[in-house]
C-alpha cells in the first residue's frame, strides 16, 4: 500500500504539473482540493484520465470524484480494491 | 499613444527596449523570468506555453506601468494577434489522441486549444472584467493590428489596452511584442 | 443616436443540416426539427455521441457549381458556400477593397492535425491560411480577420465588423462563421465530461451537457444613413471577462452580466422582445446566465435557446443563432426552447418550449465561453430599440 501511495504521488504531481512538489511534500491524508493542494475542476478531470490510463478504471460520473478524490489515501484505497491493471 | 512595450523571443527580453538579463532559453527562460520577477503563481505550471509567454511578458509588462496591481477594473481590454493560434497546444492534445491503442484525451491539454485562454489568464490574475479578444492572421502585420488595436477603444469603457502580437509554435519557437497603450 | 450612421444587415445565409438556406432553416426550427443523432464509433472514436452533423455529400453537391479547380477541405467549402450565398443575395463585388471578410471559428481545419490526413498541406490548420482560401476564392485583396475567441466568436466578429464600418474603412463586411465538428473536438469535450448522450435540454432540471454540432452561417453588415422599418440594425455590443476561471464560467455571472448591462444601455427591458441565451444545457452555463440576467435586470425578459435544434455550433453559432433571432422577429415569433420541460436554474427565467407571439422589435444576443469570456450584442429592426 506504502509504494502504490508513493507512486500515485508521483503519478499526481506529474500529471498536473504540481511544479517544485515531491512526493514528500503531499500529506496522503490531506484534502485534495479546496484548502490541501488546492486543485480545481480541470484537474479533477485529470485525474479521472489518471485513474484510466495507469489503473484501467473508468468513472463515468465526474460526481463520483469527489468521494475518491479526497486524499491520497482514499484514492489509493479505491485503486488497490478496482484496479484492472 | 503607446506608453510601454515588452518584447520576448527565446533568446532575447526587451522592456522598454532595455534588456532584461537571464541564463536560460526557450520554455525554460520563461520559467526563469517566472522565477525572478513573479514567483508566486503556481497556476503558471499548468500553463500551455502560449499562455506563459503571454503571463510573463504581460507581467513584467504591467511591472513596467507600475500602477497599483490587482484592482477590480472593467476598463481595460486584453486584445492578442498571432499567426499560428493554439498551434503547441493544438499538437499536445493530438498526441493524446493520435494512438487508438493509447487513446487518453487530457482535459488540461484540451481547454489550451483555444488561443484566446491566454486573455482569460491575463483577466484572472489582473482581476480585468474588461475585453478580451484573440484575433488570428496570416502573417504579422502592424497595420492590420494598429487599426484593431484603435478599435478597441470604441468599446464604451475602455480607457487602455494590454494588446499586440502573442505567438508561439513550440517550446523553442515564439514571439511576444506587447503594448500597453491608452486612450487618447 | 440623431444622425449616427447605422450598421445594417444586408444579407444572410445559414447551412447547416437543417438546411442550405435562412429560410430552410427557420422554417425546420418553427417546426421544432432537429438533426441531433447518436453516433457510435464515428471517426473510430471509443465513446458514443450525439451531433448535429451535415450530410457531407450535400455540401460536395451544394459545392460543385463554385468549383474553380482548387482544392477545399470540408471546412473551407462550408465557408465558402455560405458567404457565396450571402454575396450574391447582397449583390456586392466581394472582389472589392471596400469589402472585408471577418471569420469566427474555433478549430479550423484542425483535423488536419491527424497524422493520417495528408490529402492537404498542413499550413492550413492555420486558420488564417484557411481564411485566406476564402478571400482568394472571391479574388478579395483585404486580409481577413479570424476571430478566435472559444465559443463566443460569432458575437465577436460581429462587434469587430461593426467597428471596421463604423471606422468608415469599408462599405461592407462579409462576417462568417463556421465549425465542423472532428474526433479532435469531440473526444475533448468528452474529457471534460461536458456531453450529453441524449439530446441536449438546455435549462432543463434534468439536463446533463451540450451536443455539438457542424454549421456554417454568414451576415454581411453595411453603414446606413437612414434606415427603414425593415431594417435589421445591430444597435450595441460588449465583451467582458469573468476573471474567475479558464473553463468553469463564474457563478456569479460576473462576465455575462457585464456584457449584459452595455448591450442593454439606457433600453427599457419591456422593448425587448427576448434574449437569445448561449443555453449548452451544462449544468453550470444555464444557471450561469440565468443569474446574469437577473442581475441586469431582465428576468421578465423572455429568454430561449437553440442548441437543442443544432447542438453547440462553436464558431457559427453567434452569427446562426443571431439571424434566426431576426427571422423569427420578423414572424413575430420567440422560438421555443427544444429540449426544455422544467425550470432548472435558481434564478427563473421566462422559457418555454412552444413558439410565442411576439410585437417587440429587439432582441439580445447572449454567449459565454471557455477562457471566461461573455458577449453580448443588442439588435432592434428599424433602428435603436
Amino acid at each position: 500500500m506504502d509504494e502504490l501511495i508513493y507512486t500515485l504521488k508521483q503519478q499526481i504531481i506529474e500529471a498536473l504539473n504540481l511544479e517544485d512538489m515531491t512526493p514528500e511534500d503531499i500529506d496522503e491524508n490531506a484534502s485534495l482540493f479546496g484548502e490541501g493542494l488546492g486543485l480545481d475542476s480541470i484537474d479533477a478531470l485529470e485525474l479521472i484520465v489518471l485513474m484510466e490510463k495507469n489503473y484501467g478504471i473508468k468513472l463515468k460520473d465526474p460526481n463520483q470524484g469527489k468521494e475518491i478524490f479526497k486524499s491520497v489515501a482514499v484514492m489509493a484505497d479505491y485503486i488497490q480494491k478496482n484496479r484492472t491493471k | 499613444m503607446t506608453r510601454h512595450e515588452v518584447y520576448i523571443t527565446p533568446n532575447e527580453v526587451r522592456i522598454d527596449g532595455k534588456v532584461l538579463n537571464h541564463n536560460e532559453n526557450g520554455a525554460a527562460m520563461l520559467t526563469e523570468l517566472y522565477r525572478a520577477h513573479v514567483g508566486d503563481y503556481p497556476k503558471f505550471f499548468k500553463m500551455d506555453t502560449l499562455s506563459k509567454l503571454g503571463f510573463v511578458a504581460s507581467e513584467l509588462l504591467l511591472q513596467a506601468e507600475g500602477a497599483e496591481r490587482f484592482v477590480p477594473r472593467e476598463d481595460r481590454a486584453v486584445v492578442f494577434f498571432n499567426r499560428s493560434a493554439s498551434l503547441q497546444a493544438d499538437t499536445a492534445y493530438q498526441a493524446t489522441i493520435q494512438d487508438p491503442e493509447n487513446f487518453f484525451p487530457s482535459p488540461a491539454a484540451f481547454v489550451y486549444t483555444l488561443p484566446n485562454i491566454v486573455t482569460g489568464e491575463i483577466a484572472i490574475r489582473n482581476k480585468y472584467y474588461g475585453e478580451t479578444s484573440f484575433i488570428v492572421l496570416p502573417e504579422n502585420d502592424s497595420q492590420i493590428m494598429a487599426r484593431e488595436l484603435q478599435n478597441a477603444f470604441l468599446d464604451p469603457m475602455t480607457t487602455s489596452v494590454l494588446g499586440g502580437w502573442l505567438d508561439c509554435t513550440d517550446e523553442n519557437h515564439f514571439e511576444a511584442k506587447l503594448y500597453l497603450i491608452y486612450k487618447s | 443616436m440623431g444622425g449616427k450612421r447605422m450598421i445594417v444587415r444586408a444579407a444572410h445565409n445559414i447551412i447547416s443540416p437543417l438546411g442550405m438556406t435562412t429560410a430552410e432553416n427557420y422554417a425546420a426550427v418553427k417546426e421544432g426539427r432537429s438533426m441531433l443523432k447518436r453516433y457510435e464509433g464515428l471517426w473510430r472514436l471509443p465513446e458514443p455521441f450525439t451531433a448535429s452533423l451535415m450530410d457531407r455529400e450535400k455540401v460536395e453537391e451544394a459545392f460543385a457549381p463554385l468549383a474553380n479547380g482548387a482544392k477545399y477541405t470540408f471546412f473551407e467549402k462550408m465557408i465558402i458556400l455560405s458567404a457565396s450565398r450571402a454575396i450574391a443575395e447582397a449583390k456586392i463585388d466581394a472582389a472589392s477593397d471596400r469589402v472585408l471578410f471577418i471569420l469566427s471559428t474555433t478549430k479550423g481545419n484542425v483535423f488536419l492535425l491527424d497524422k493520417n490526413e495528408t490529402g492537404f498541406p498542413k499550413e492550413r490548420v492555420l486558420l488564417g491560411y484557411a481564411a485566406k482560401q476564402m478571400t482568394d476564392f472571391f479574388h478579395n485583396p483585404n486580409t481577413a480577420i479570424v476571430v478566435s475567441n472559444a465559443c463566443i466568436s460569432g458575437v465577436c466578429a460581429q462587434i469587430q465588423a461593426m467597428r471596421e464600418l463604423e471606422s468608415g474603412r469599408f462599405d461592407y463586411v462579409v462576417t462568417v462563421g463556421a465549425d465542423v465538428q472532428s474526433a479532435f473536438i469531440v473526444s475533448g469535450f468528452q474529457s471534460f465530461k461536458a456531453l450529453s448522450v441524449d439530446p441536449c435540454r438546455p435549462f432543463d432540471a434534468n439536463r446533463t451537457g451540450l451536443n455539438l454540432g457542424d454549421a456554417a452561417a454568414t451576415i454581411i453588415y453595411t453603414r446606413k444613413d437612414k434606415v427603414t422599418e425593415n431594417d435589421w440594425v445591430a444597435c450595441r455590443g460588449a465583451i467582458r471577462n469573468d476573471a474567475n476561471h479558464i473553463s468553469g464560467p463564474s457563478r456569479t455571472g460576473e462576465g455575462s452580466y457585464r456584457a449584459l448591462k452595455v448591450a442593454l444601455g439606457e433600453v427599457s427591458p419591456d422593448k425587448i422582445a427576448f434574449i437569445n441565451t448561449h443555453g449548452t444545457a451544462t449544468l453550470y452555463n444555464d444557471e450561469m446566465e440565468s443569474f446574469a440576467i437577473e442581475r441586469a435586470g431582465l428576468s421578465k425578459v423572455p429568454v430561449n435557446g437553440l442548441k437543442g435544434y443544432y447542438g453547440h455550433t462553436m464558431g457559427a453559432a453567434g452569427i446562426m443563432e443571431t439571424i434566426l433571432s431576426m427571422q423569427a422577429i420578423d414572424d413575430h415569433n420567440i422560438l421555443a426552447t427544444r429540449g426544455y420541460e422544467t425550470m432548472g436554474v435558481t434564478h427563473p427565467l421566462v422559457l418555454s418550449n412552444q413558439n410565442q407571439p411576439t410585437e417587440k422589435r429587439a432582441f439580445i444576443k447572449l454567449l459565454s465561453g471557455f477562457g471566461g469570456c461573455n458577449a453580448a450584442l443588442l439588435f432592434a429592426k428599424g433602428g435603436e430599440a
